[in-house]
């Protein structure tokens, strides 16, 4: 094992990932969605999907897919959920407001 | 005198048994009691209380959500060069991708817990608004990346 390479893809990775688009997402979602644990193993499984399809088709990527359209798709998808997230809490809104009991619940 | 006798012999057990009896009626009900009020609070806890724990059905549908979304942004971009780079330069693609596997899920781990720990400092409304402000930012960084080519 090259532990050299290991670690030097790691902290590249690592540092190119800190604050991107996914991790500001991982954020967000993780902030808001009900469910911190399928939101985390949601983000890792396509971040790791996605660089196994780099290491596996090497300088192809672009050829195979067409990255612009795929993106821009990824971008109508965060849109949507945004909105879901907005029109999601102003919906639940006013059950949660008649809901003085709460901590009663828990017990 | 027999009888005198025979009687109080009777008696205790006339009253035991019937005790025996109510006892376990009182038993029966008692326990059927129980499990109905071991039933009533979880439905109703399910009924009203948002902050249950979700159904996997709930649970699969947010785990595809956030994957198929930062799958697609992530195709083709500037963490997937890289890696493809390092792995084309290197004779050992495999230490490139556990490194840089291990690395994305670091990331990952590290948003979702900033996210987790932010709901429990920032109420649900305005934590809400932030989030969908935030996605439309990425949203806005995707386009921009569209856009540029």
């Amino acid at each position: 094992m090259d532990w050299n390479l290991l670690g030097l893809a790691f902290v590249t990775v690592f540092v190119s990932e800190l604050g991107d688009k996914s991790q500001l997402a991982a954020i967000a979602l993780g902030s808001s969605g009900k469910s911190v644990r399928a939101v985390f193993l949601g983000t890792a499984a396509a971040l790791v999907l996605a660089s196994f399809l780099g290491v596996m088709l090497g300088g192809g990527v672009a050829q195979v897919m067409p990255t612009r359209w795929i993106k821009a798709i990824a971008a109508v998808g965060f849109v949507g959920m945004a909105v879901r997230l907005l029109w999601d809490r102003d919906a639940e809104e006013p059950v949660c407001a008649d809901e003085p009991a709460e901590p009663f619940d828990s017990v | 005198m027999l009888s005198v006798s025979d009687l109080p012999l009777l008696a205790p057990d006339a009253a035991a048994e019937s005790m025996s009896l109510s006892s376990l009626d009182c038993s029966t009900n008692g326990s059927e009691n129980r499990v109905e009020s071991s039933l009533k609070p979880q439905g109703q806890a399910a009924a009203t209380n948002p902050a249950q724990p979700l159904s996997l059905r709930d649970e699969l549908g947010i785990f595809l959500s956030t994957f198929i979304t930062i799958f697609l942004a992530e195709v083709g971009d500037k963490t997937q060069v890289t890696v493809l780079l390092m792995s084309a330069q290197s004779k050992a693609p495999w230490v490139v991708f556990l490194g840089a596997g291990s690395a994305l899920i670091a990331t990952s781990l590290c948003g979702v817990l900033l996210g987790k720990w932010l709901s429990t400092r920032v109420s649900p409304r305005l934590l809400d608004k932030a989030a969908a402000v935030l996605l439309l930012l990425v949203a806005g960084m995707l386009l921009l990346d569209v856009i540029q080519g």
